[in-house]
């Protein structure tokens, strides 16, 4: 469907809620006049050092800093004539000698908040960093655009804050079968059953109506279209392969939905970072390969745009326990088939310029990259999401 | 006085009421047990936890502590006591449960999502809670000065690195836009002016404030048109001359007590009760006998928070935890951990208590509880959590809440009710049609069962 007509669509069912025979409506709806792209998010949760993923190897000033937890030069693989991947980002590497791979540095925000709860949330609803916004980006899309829940899925038990629109929600799950069982439990399924939707009324109550009509018909959705396709590839057997297998399942089985999110916990490593990040790192570089590859098989690489990012990266300076602090400017990785700008997207960290804290001075704005995905991926007007408007990249 | 209204004004003044108080309360006027209720709320029943074994770290610095005990043994010591807020909050939702539990405990309930605070110093936040609690029906001009005195007020919102050479302005711009006036209502300079007013304000390791007059900027400051040699309490003062503080906070009360949806003639007439002398009990008073409280529009069509959703089944049906933790797990499911707010502009509160799946399991909670159902869906992990620490719940699949059921106590208070007594003590809300047939139609064996039958509609979703 073409932007123009869905614009008209959209006005007619925009507004209040209750329009008469909402059940059937919302049973028979179909969101493909959004077009087939997919968009994935994927939050490295605690914050990634992303000095250590994507390492500056001829920087003195980086080795100074990291006596004990710097990447030497001879254990990493070099990319760039300044910049090297860390050895278990491997599966990455690859994908950025595919060209399906950019890296945008330096990103973040004007006054950076060091606090995993408010830089997360900042990052999820894109606010400025004083300003607080109860609705996440995605979620405002959802409203705005998909118009049911299931245009954006959280893999997780319980929603984050992004996928939160107003009035309309994205949903969580990590099992489709679970989340289709909870709703076929004896008084949910109950009370739906009477329910003709003929005397919703406009306020809480009818809202709480209308959401657990929207929950049993997304997880009906989401549970009879996923089933129909499993995934034959291996991938790793921890929780975080297991997210992105579910993911892939249901891209690959032609869910409708839009935008998926994940978030990847362990990245908090204020001590012994050395081991751990290399464990993490490989967590999520041999899972994503996989994923990739599942993508790929099943033809949706190409439709598919994934966006990996952190709350903030770690401090320039190591600390005294083998690890690193909270710090601010981080990378972002962007990975796809149809990538504009291929490879790094911008200069490397300037080491020599940090903020007072010691921590990297961010030159991208992280919604110029949404105001980016959602213009040119998503196609829609980025304006009515962040409601500010952003300098658009041209990555892809 | 009607049972409707007894059950309206103690579900907005306290966390619901039980058929035995309502018929020691129905022969009694509206004023009769107004009166009541505020002599009751006039005791004050601090929350304090047995901190015996922390004494001695009360007055010494991390510094000090690391050298006489060693890192690693401080470290754990430090993680040991920040386990003890969440002991905190167990026992602040315990008391929440308690019959003598009702206006003061809702007032600080409300004012911690004004004051949002979170901290991991046990004493300070067992301190700060307390001040909340000691205020929450008191004069508002004590209650903000004294927050903003609070150490772990002065560490959430960063105030003792607010000093003369560098000020640090986020505690003068929260205390402007989050607690006291709203955003549009004073300027960037006010920000600056007012955060060096604030310089120097700081603590003692035993959590006491303390004016640290070298970091304190003492000069003349302009706020709002006017200069002097204010300091942070002058701010306060200066800040609460705005009628427009005292229509802030009215309007948060009202749609925490009142109404989420606003009646503006009757937020303009509490507003200047309020403001007037910014006495909180006045103004509740005022609240609770206004006759348009009691309207219908009013009664039982505010979202239930998590936790008044899961304090009002207890108070129903007595329940105990047997596994503490579980208690964490189902505030961390509905959104709602009690002095871990995600952010210092609190929960919203309303319909954002409600998605697909928050709404799924509030409905299956009082199963959860009182009916021993089993639940296959886990909480989030932590931030700072290691990888197998963020999923390790993942493996315990398929669980109960485990619970002791005080169902005598249910039965001795609720057996000669009839199905619709037992449904109108239990349901506020109007009743959608649809399901008004299913209650009709359904078959009431036994008035437990239709309890938790009664707790799993929609409608029990509302106060």
């Amino acid at each position: 469907m073409k932007r123009r007509d869905f614009i008209k669509r959209s006005s007619l069912a925009s507004g209040l809620f209750f329009v008469p025979n909402f059940i059937k409506n919302i049973e028979s709806e179909s969101i493909n006049y959004l077009g087939f792209k997919k968009l994935v998010i994927i939050q490295l949760s605690g914050g990634n050092d992303g000095l250590n993923s994507i390492i500056p190897f001829t920087n003195d000033v980086y080795y100074k800093n990291r006596p004990q937890i710097s990447i030497k030069k001879n254990n990493l693989i070099k990319a760039t004539d300044e910049l090297g991947f860390h050895k278990s980002l491997a599966p990455l590497k690859n994908l950025y000698d595919e060209g399906y791979l950019s890296i945008i540095n330096n990103v973040g925000y004007p006054n950076p908040n060091r606090s995993h709860f408010r830089s997360t949330d900042i990052w999820q609803t894109a606010s400025d960093s004083n300003q607080y916004l109860d609705t996440g980006w995605l979620g405002r899309y959802i409203e705005k655009y998909g118009k049911i829940p299931y245009s954006g899925i959280e893999i997780d038990d319980s929603l984050s804050l992004i996928m939160k629109g107003k009035n309309m929600n994205g949903i969580a799950t990590k099992n489709p079968r679970t989340l289709f069982s909870n709703t076929q439990t004896p008084y949910f399924k109950k009370v739906l059953k009477y329910q003709s939707d003929q005397h919703l009324s406009e306020h809480n109550l009818g809202y709480l109506y209308k959401t657990m009509i929207e929950a049993r018909s997304s997880a009906k959705y989401i549970y009879e279209t996923s089933k129909t396709y499993k995934s034959n590839l291996e991938y790793p057997n921890n929780p975080f392969g297991k997210q992105l297998k579910t993911t892939a399942e249901f891209i690959n089985s032609h869910l409708e939905s839009k935008v998926y999110y994940a978030s990847m916990g362990g990245f908090d490593t204020h001590a012994n970072q050395f081991n751990r990040q290399d464990r993490l790192l490989s967590t999520f570089s041999s899972a994503m390969d996989v994923f990739v590859k599942d993508l790929k098989q099943n033809n949706t690489f190409k439709d598919t745009l994934i966006l990996v990012f952190s709350e903030f990266g770690r401090r320039v300076q190591q600390n005294g326990a083998g690890g690193t602090d909270h710090g601010a400017a981080n990378n972002v990785y962007i990975i796809g088939e149809n990538l504009k700008k291929k490879g790094f997207y911008n200069n490397a960290p300037d080491l020599l310029s940090l903020d007072k804290n010691g921590d990297l001075i961010h030159t991208v704005d992280f919604r110029s990259i949404y105001a980016s995905i959602l213009d040119k991926w998503l196609e829609i007007d980025d304006v009515s999401i962040l409601n500010k408007t952003f300098r658009k990249l041209d990555f892809i | 006085m009607k049972q409707r209204h007894i059950q309206h004004l103690y579900w907005r003044a306290g966390f619901g009421i039980g058929l035995k108080k309502i018929n020691q309360l129905k022969s009694k006027s509206k004023n009769e047990i107004i009166k009541n209720l505020f002599y009751d709320a006039s005791k004050v029943n601090l929350l304090q936890l047995d901190l015996s074994e922390f004494n001695f770290i009360k007055n010494k610095s991390p510094k000090a502590l690391k050298v006489e005990m060693g890192e690693e043994a401080y470290r754990k010591l430090r993680q040991k006591s920040q386990r003890k807020v969440r002991d905190l909050n167990y026992a602040w939702l315990e008391r929440l449960t308690e019959p003598s539990s009702i206006l003061r405990e809702k007032m600080t309930l409300f004012w911690s999502n004004v004051f949002v605070c979170r901290d991991n110093h046990i004493f300070h936040i067992q301190h700060f809670n307390n001040t909340l609690r000691k205020n929450a029906l008191g004069n508002f001009r004590e209650l903000v000065k004294k927050i903003a005195k609070e150490a772990s007020m002065s560490k959430y919102l960063n105030n003792r690195q607010n000093r003369k050479k560098s000020p640090n302005e986020n505690f003068a711009r929260e205390l402007m836009e989050l607690f006291t006036l709203g955003i549009g209502n004073y300027t960037e300079q006010d920000i600056k002016e007012s955060a060096r007013a604030f310089t120097g304000w700081s603590f003692k390791l035993n959590g006491d404030f303390v004016l640290r007059k070298k970091q304190h900027d003492s000069g003349i400051k302009t706020f709002f048109d006017k200069s002097g040699y204010f300091d942070g309490d002058d701010i306060i003062d200066l800040i609460l001359e705005k009628k427009q503080c005292a229509r802030f906070i009215c309007d948060k009360v009202y749609r925490y007590f009142v109404n989420p949806i606003v009646d503006e003639s009757h937020l303009d007439e509490i507003t200047s009760i309020f403001y007037k002398d910014y006495d909180i009990n006045n103004l509740m008073m005022h609240i609770f006998s206004a006759k348009w409280f009691y309207n219908d529009k009013n009664i039982g069509v505010k979202i239930k928070s998590p936790v008044e959703l899961l304090v009002g089944i207890r108070r129903v049906v007595p329940v105990t935890f047997m596994k503490k933790n579980q208690l964490n797990y189902l505030q961390k499911m509905m959104g709602q951990v009690l002095l871990y707010p995600e952010n210092v502009s609190g929960w919203k509160g309303g319909k954002n208590w409600i998605d697909s799946n928050t709404l799924m399991f509030r409905m299956k909670l009082a199963s959860l509880i009182l009916n021993d159902a089993v639940i296959n869906l886990e909480e989030k992990g932590a931030f700072e959590d290691s990888f197998n620490k963020y999923y390790n719940k993942e493996r315990k699949r398929n669980k109960y809440i485990k619970t002791i059921k005080n169902w005598a106590f249910f039965i001795k208070n609720h057996l000669n009710l009839k199905p619709n007594e037992l449904r109108d003590l239990l349901i506020l809300s109007k009743l959608d049609k649809d399901t008004a047939v299913l209650l009709d139609e359904l078959k009431v064996t036994s008035n437990k069962d239709y309890c938790i039958q009664i707790m799993s509609i929609p409608e029990y979703q509302l106060c």
